[in-house]
């Protein structure tokens, strides 16, 4: 592999470029999806290729191909040389990189147990003894799945850098689906959307006791069904793990992806509010907030050693006691914050060039206590759980959020059930009416397998580590 | 020196056709399983995206996915290789195999579809697979440079295309088709204003990047000090970008078969009922020239006109083979999707019925409304009420007595989708290929409901 990566490296040299990398990467997918009992869709994927990328005329160009022979090394290098130079064909300022040590080293996920060594006999077992277990008049649809992703990389600059990576990520989940009329209500555990993930072996999926949980998670779908709308009206709300995780991911992760806020993502997914001059100066959310974009948070699904520009992984400040402190950057964008890269170039394949992607961007416990703490503390207000629709504009201001359970909160006691309950605010706003974050005992992380971003487009895995929290005065359902 | 297609490899789409049959039906008669169906995705793609007037990201693959799905005693497994290498390809089928004795027999397998006579089309363009990196960049500098002329910044991607699809299964289904696409979409920003605008063929000569970078400086210019609205009901004129989106959700909630068969559609039982209003018909045809035409699904199933919505009545639902029979019927719809994928079968080419009507005679007859260009994130609130949630983006203007009166803040607008499309009152005669693709009018709709509002 070493001639490979070295011939590369030769070939974008001589060919002009100031700057050049290559991955070579294999990734290995298996997703189980168990239906009623039954194994529905079982498939597995093997995804194997190179991709150069090379500055040329201080402008970037990119080609990559799943012919992984020496043979195309030549002809892949020529291809992406002749795109940097159209790209330079136009007037620009040329490519600055930030400076980073070249790193020599490997890096394997630690975990326990090899998913892909796990008898495909043995995960169906579990998952369609979860799905048996979910039972109710009203259950259209038990469903269990699991994923595993086996990611291996060869990373090599023109600057000296040779990385090899195996990073694993595990996850799985159930979901109950429960129809009566014209409303369908679905509960899900532990998270929705097929479920959590981490980096990790099939020790992550057996700890979620699926089939332990199965039974309630039916029953918290039938009991939707029964219960009635979310009424409208500004609230105080709580939220769970799960919700919040992704509340921190589309108010958060994204907003403060550096490459947004420099317009680079701006005709797709959009730019950021978050802009340059705010940085070191912007009251994000209330001094309760503490937010951190940590690559190195074991077990987090966005937990690495290096980044795919081969920066190593590190813990950034992000939002400290209120205060907007730091970006997710990259070598190209970080001298425009007069930093360097924080480390969050991922890919999504051989055949994609990286991006800023969020590592784990990580809410950090507060002093609220544990869950229960929180709710005992909480005179009136609303539970939500479980994420089941979002959407935000495209500088990440105005969002709107459902879930799939609501509890009232009453007198510091979990009340009655609500279903389709949704709210909605201005990010700022919302944060800064943050008043408490649950602590370390109810802290966990919390696992993204579905951050779109990028043209051609691109799928990360990231990661978010939050402990449940409060906040007041929020607009909660829909003023028809 | 280039960076297309045609120089990377050096072969015609008719002779990658031909291969990738030999290859597939040669793995076919090796057997190992009692049923085997080979899908070969292969292609090559480019895309020179730009942001504050200059290319910051330019890009170039070339892909393969062979996805082997065999049947062993009624069960199923499905193997994906990026490869064309033998060893590669056996290895899939055998992996396939080894998931297929790992499951559970499917009752009502029916078997993989029979083949059935595919008529070739005309969906390939050379010139499109031969658009070199330096042809790119002068699209992509035609649109700064309408940018810069009114003081503008642009954004946005020029993307082409050629891929194959070749298929071949034990039923004796052996069938491959090529394809082309060029897609170029901006964003212009004037200070606070933002216009978008897009175009997508089969051709590249077809789209013209200069006029849409007009459009979309001339949007962003007249943008420009967006004032504030109140969330309220309103009436709406929607261009093609906003209407194909909402028909893109709609058809993901209703129209799969699976979803249907499953309870989880809202036409589930609802064939032949009324479900939104008269002036909608909605219709899926792959072979239409006028969207990125495919002659077959991915079964090899010949892709026919399947009428889904007439004159608001639920008529149809796409199926693939499995779940066509499952409901009853000796064949499919033609929309199968991949195999190793579990959505089973969409429809991926939407086409809706325009009307007597344009754009401009919309909002000429409009007493106070908002003209939206488009949509951003939307989501599904409810599928079963096809509610659905986004935020306007990238030109909204309201109108007042017929005429444009100012650009207003983004909205996010609740709504209903099916019901909304119920109040519908006017659709252009024109229709619009955009990205779905979908081809389709621009719309009016009274009292579209908005819930809320954000800064800019």
């Amino acid at each position: 592999m070493k001639a490979f990566l070295d011939k590369a490296c030769d070939l974008m040299r001589q060919a002009g470029a100031t700057y050049g990398d290559i991955r070579i990467r294999e990734d290995r997918k298996e997703n189980l999806n168990v239906k009623d009992g039954r194994p529905e869709h079982i498939a597995t994927e093997r995804f194997a290729g190179f991709g150069v990328r090379a500055i040329v005329d201080g402008a970037w160009g990119f080609f990559g191909t799943h012919r992984l022979e020496e043979s195309q090394i030549e002809p892949v290098v020529r291809q992406a040389v002749a795109i940097a130079r159209a790209s330079a064909s136009l007037p620009h300022s040329p490519i600055t990189l930030a400076p980073v040590e070249p790193a020599v080293g490997t890096y394997i996920t630690p975990h326990g147990v090899d998913p892909f060594a796990v008898p495909l006999e043995e995960k169906l077992a579990l998952l369609a003894a979860a799905t048996k277990a979910m039972r109710g008049p009203n259950l259209k649809l038990a469903q269990a799945f699991a994923s595993a992703y086996r990611t291996h990389q060869f990373f090599a600059s023109t600057e000296g850098a040779r990385i090899e990576q195996t990073i694993l990520q595990t996850g799985g989940g159930i979901a109950a689906t429960a129809i009566a009329g014209d409303d369908l209500q679905v509960r899900s555990y532990p998270n929705s959307f097929r479920g959590n993930f981490a980096t990790g072996g099939w020790e992550y999926v057996r700890a979620m006791h699926l089939v332990e949980e199965a039974p309630r998670v039916a029953e918290e779908a039938e009991a939707l069904l029964a219960a009635p709308p979310c009424p409208e009206g500004r609230r105080t709300l709580i939220l769970d793990g799960g919700q919040l995780a992704l509340q921190v991911h589309e108010s958060c992760g994204h907003p403060i992806e550096l490459d947004r806020v420099l317009g680079m993502e701006l005709s797709y997914a959009g730019d950021s509010f978050l802009t340059l001059d705010k940085i070191d100066s912007f009251t994000y959310g209330s001094r309760e907030v503490n937010i951190v974009a940590d690559a190195t948070a074991p077990g987090g699904l966005g937990t690495f050693g290096w980044d795919d520009e081969g920066v190593p992984a590190q813990r950034t400040p992000i939002v400290e006691a209120g205060r907007f402190v730091g970006y997710l950057s990259s070598r190209e964008t970080a001298p425009a914050i007069g930093r360097t890269s924080s480390g969050a170039m991922r890919a999504s394949g051989w055949h994609r060039i990286p991006l800023i992607r969020m590592t784990n961007v990580n809410l950090l416990p507060g002093a609220a206590g544990s869950l229960e703490n929180l709710i005992a503390d909480t005179d009136d207000g609303l539970y939500l759980a479980t994420n089941k629709s979002w959407s935000i504009d495209n500088k990440r201001l105005n969002f709107q959020f459902a879930a799939e359970m609501c509890r009232e909160v009453k007198g510091g006691k979990l009340g009655r059930l609500y279903k389709n309950a949704t709210y909605t605010g201005i990010t700022p706003e919302f944060w800064g009416a943050c008043d408490a974050v649950c602590g370390p005992e109810a802290w966990a992380l919390w696992g993204t397998p579905n951050c779109g971003k990028g043209e051609p487009s691109q799928t990360a895995r990231v990661g978010h580590g939050v402990a449940p929290a409060r906040f007041r005065n929020v607009h909660v359902g829909v003023r028809a | 020196m280039t960076s297309s297609a045609a120089s990377f490899p050096a072969a015609s789409s008719k002779e990658r056709e031909a291969k990738l049959l030999e290859i597939g039906t040669g793995l076919v008669k090796a057997g190992g399983a009692d049923e085997i169906e080979v899908v070969f995705i292969e292609g090559r793609s480019y895309l020179t995206r730009f942001s504050r007037n200059h290319i910051h990201q330019n890009v170039g693959t070339e892909e393969i996915a062979a996805i082997i799905r065999v049947v062993v005693a009624k069960r199923l497994g499905v193997a994906t290789a990026s490869s064309l290498a033998p060893e590669a390809l056996s290895g899939a089928r055998d992996e396939a195999v080894a998931i297929a004795r790992a499951s559970d027999p499917v009752d009502d397998w029916p078997g993989l579809p029979p083949p059935r006579p595919v008529a070739p089309i005309d969906a390939y363009d050379a010139a499109t697979a031969e658009a070199s990196a330096e042809v790119r960049a002068q699209m992509a500098g035609a649109i700064i440079l309408a940018a810069r002329s009114k003081r503008g910044e642009a954004a946005g991607a020029v993307e082409v295309e050629e891929g194959t699809l070749a298929i071949a299964g034990s039923t004796g289904v052996a069938v491959a088709g090529s394809h082309t696409r060029a897609e170029v979409h901006t964003v212009v920003t004037c200070g606070d204003g933002s216009g978008y605008a897009e175009g997508l063929s089969s051709r590249v000569g077809d789209v013209d990047a200069r006029a849409i970078g007009r459009r979309a400086a001339r949007k962003a210019a007249e943008s420009r000090n967006p004032q504030p609205l109140p969330p309220d009901r309103y009436d709406v004129i929607l261009e093609p970008s906003a209407t194909g989106e909402w028909l893109e959700f709609l058809s993901y909630i209703a129209f799969s078969g699976k979803n249907f068969d499953e309870g989880r559609s809202p036409l589930s039982g609802r064939l032949g009922q009324r479900v939104t209003g008269e002036a909608v018909t909605v219709w899926d045809a792959p072979r239409d020239p006028r969207t990125i035409a495919h002659a077959f699904d991915y079964e090899g199933m010949p892709a026919d006109r399947l009428t889904l919505i007439q004159r608001g009545v639920a008529k149809a639902v796409a199926t693939n083979y499995y779940r066509a029979r499952r409901m009853g019927k000796r064949r499919s719809t033609g929309h199968g999707l991949p195999a190793s994928t579990s959505y089973e079968c969409l429809p991926l080419h939407l086409f809706m019925k325009g009307g007597d009507s344009s754009l401009e005679r919309m909002i000429r007859e409009t007493k106070r409304g908002l003209l939206i260009t488009r949509f951003h994130y939307t989501n599904i609130l409810d599928p079963l009420k096809t509610v659905l949630t986004g935020m306007t983006r990238d030109g909204t203007f309201l109108v007042e007595n017929g005429q444009i009166v100012g650009p207003v803040r983004n909205l996010r607008y609740t709504e209903n989708v099916l019901e909304a499309f119920g109040r519908i009152d006017g659709l252009s005669r024109r229709l619009t290929l955009v990205k779905g693709p979908c081809v389709v009018p621009a719309l009016r709709i009274r009292e579209v409901q908005f819930t809320g509002a954000t800064e800019f």
